[in-house]
């Protein structure tokens, strides 16, 4: 070899290193990790995450600002039971304080009023602005009330509620039906798909079901589905519906609602006949976060967020990520709390990556997890495995893997507990 | 005489730099595949705890005292069909053997 040859191999070889993408991040980010200002904001099942899993993989190097208006985690997941009577929001509540204190996560007890993309900075409703590097966005959903006519009116006046934000409406949807009388109606009313939780409207009719069972076993339980059909655990619930509240719980599909009459109590469908009922729980069509929306970050249908799949990046801005359920769904892919939490170290992962120089993991994983009660104590379950298609820029359940429960078990109840306290101190915890 | 004393002195400092360059790219490729080994264990940390370490008494499986071998032993059975199961049959099927010794070695009791 001639210093020419060699000279010529070498240059190559140097291009081939500037050019790789690892090294070209490098160039731009290298250093930036421990200088970036990274905020969360919402610290639900997602952002809570997010802003643990972003010091972790930093080795505590990440600096972190976690955004959130409340003063205490309450779990969604199994909030039904609070419906039923058998749990207290207080059995589901979590301090963020663990978040803050061995974590070392700057807490910020606010909200946001407005992102600008371009100066890429906050204004929080207290007035104050505040710069990011990176922007994680993680603010669950929020509810179209206006697409049905009259429900904001209804729910003014207490004749609806939504109870799908655990707090305050939760504790008022089960003293509604302490207050109703035995023989009376609850009607609850899902929208098409995508919503949060798919399980959740068949799991809240079972825990009604187990309250009236109890204590007002003449009333009935009303289910106004707008799908065709059930959209998760279909069988288990019909199954454990027919045993364990025969003729108690009745099941309709097709079912819209177009609008309705909060002082009668009445809903109105498309087609079918009008609906009357006691104890009324109408859940609109829902969309990402009014953050997200509000930011023109909702490029999908004008709902939800269109994301990187690699590092949950939005396709309209850059360094800002949307997460959980705001996020517009890969296949199969549902709007959970658990695939919140695994949303979140994807991102985590990925951002620890891009600001230290690296190449972001070509390869990403998400396990999803759902258990759902259907009385007090027995669960069922799903679950998928979603592994990421480099070829499709898309996450695909595995073939062959993933499915539900054989049937429901106390075993299940108490894993879903597990699971619960799990969760919480994997997203919350020192 | 070998090619590198016959080259200038701008060329070494180029090519001491490309391979400095070398190493620097290894070091972050090393530190790139700890952090995707950690990430994808964490998939298991919303059931098990973060690394792995579950809260006692909590209903769920403790994992922490199973030694590398026989966690990917016991995730190779769950996939396999060998043992039983209610979820983790399921989930395991749904990742590779690779990822499964990679999850063994980051959450295995050292």
């Amino acid at each position: 070899m001639n210093r020419r040859q060699f000279l010529g191999h070498s240059t190559a070889f140097a291009s081939l290193l500037l050019g790789a993408p690892g090294f070209a991040r490098a160039a731009d980010r290298a250093g930036d990790l421990k200088s970036a200002e990274i905020i969360v904001v919402g610290a639900g099942y997602g952002g809570a995450t997010t802003a643990k899993y972003l010091r972790l993989l930093s080795n505590n190097t990440a600096r972190v600002t976690l955004i959130e208006p409340g003063s205490l985690f309450i779990s969604c997941p199994l909030s039904n039971l609070v419906v039923g009577g058998t749990r207290t929001l207080a059995d589901l509540s979590v301090s963020y304080d663990d978040l803050r204190v061995a974590h070392g996560i700057n807490m910020v007890k606010d909200s946001i009023s407005q992102i600008d993309a371009v100066k890429k900075n906050i204004t929080l409703s207290s007035g104050k602005t505040l710069t990011y590097d990176k922007l994680v966005l993680s603010p669950g959903v929020s509810m179209m009330t206006e697409s049905i006519e009259g429900l904001s009116q209804a729910n003014a006046m207490g004749a609806t509620l939504q109870a799908w934000k655990a707090g305050p409406e939760t504790v008022a949807l089960q003293q509604q039906l302490q207050a109703m009388q035995d023989g009376g109606v609850f009607a609850i009313t899902i929208p098409e798909q995508p919503y949060r939780c798919p399980p959740g409207p068949y799991e809240r009719a079972c825990q009604v079901a187990d309250y009236f069972k109890k204590h007002k076993p003449k009333s009935k339980v009303l289910i106004l589905d707008a799908n065709q059909d059930v959209v998760s655990k279909g069988a288990l619930f019909k199954k454990a519906w027919a045993q364990l509240y025969p003729g108690m719980i009745e099941y309709r599909a097709s079912h819209t609602v177009m609008r309705v009459e909060g002082q009668s109590k009445t809903l109105k469908f498309d087609v079918q006949e009008d609906v009357r009922a006691d104890v009324l729980n109408v859940l609109p069509p829902m969309r990402a976060g009014a953050l997200v929306v509000n930011a023109g970050l909702a490029n999908s249908n004008k709902r939800w967020a269109q994301v990187d799949f690699l590092n949950f990046e939005s396709t309209v801005a850059k360094d800002i990520h949307v997460i959980g359920d705001s996020a517009q769904n890969a296949a199969f892919m549902p709007k959970s709390a658990h695939m919140a939490n695994q949303h979140a170290k994807v991102t985590a992962a990925a951002i620890v990556a891009e600001l230290s120089g690296w190449d972001i993991n070509p390869s990403p994983v998400l396990t999803n997890t759902c258990y759902s009660f259907v009385d007090a104590q027995q669960v069922v379950h799903v679950a998928s495995v979603h592994q990421y298609s480099a070829a499709e820029k898309t996450f695909k359940t595995v073939a062959g893997s993933g499915g539900v429960s054989t049937g429901p078990s106390e075993l299940e109840g108490t894993y879903a507990w597990g699971w619960a306290r799990n969760i919480w101190a994997d997203s919350l915890g020192a | 005489m070998n090619i590198f004393c016959r080259t200038s002195f701008k060329l070494k400092v180029f090519l001491l730099c490309a391979l400095l360059s070398c190493f620097d790219v290894r070091a972050q490729t090393q530190d790139a595949q700890v952090l995707y080994h950690r990430a994808l264990a964490a998939t298991c940390a919303n059931c098990h705890g973060t690394n792995g370490k579950g809260v006692e008494n909590a209903g769920m499986p403790i994992i922490s005292q199973l030694t590398e071998k026989n966690m990917l032993v016991q995730l190779m059975a769950f996939k396999t069909g060998e043992r039983a199961g209610t979820i983790m049959p399921q989930l395991m099927k749904g990742y590779t053997d690779e990822q499964l010794q990679i999850i063994a070695s980051v959450l295995g009791k050292k």
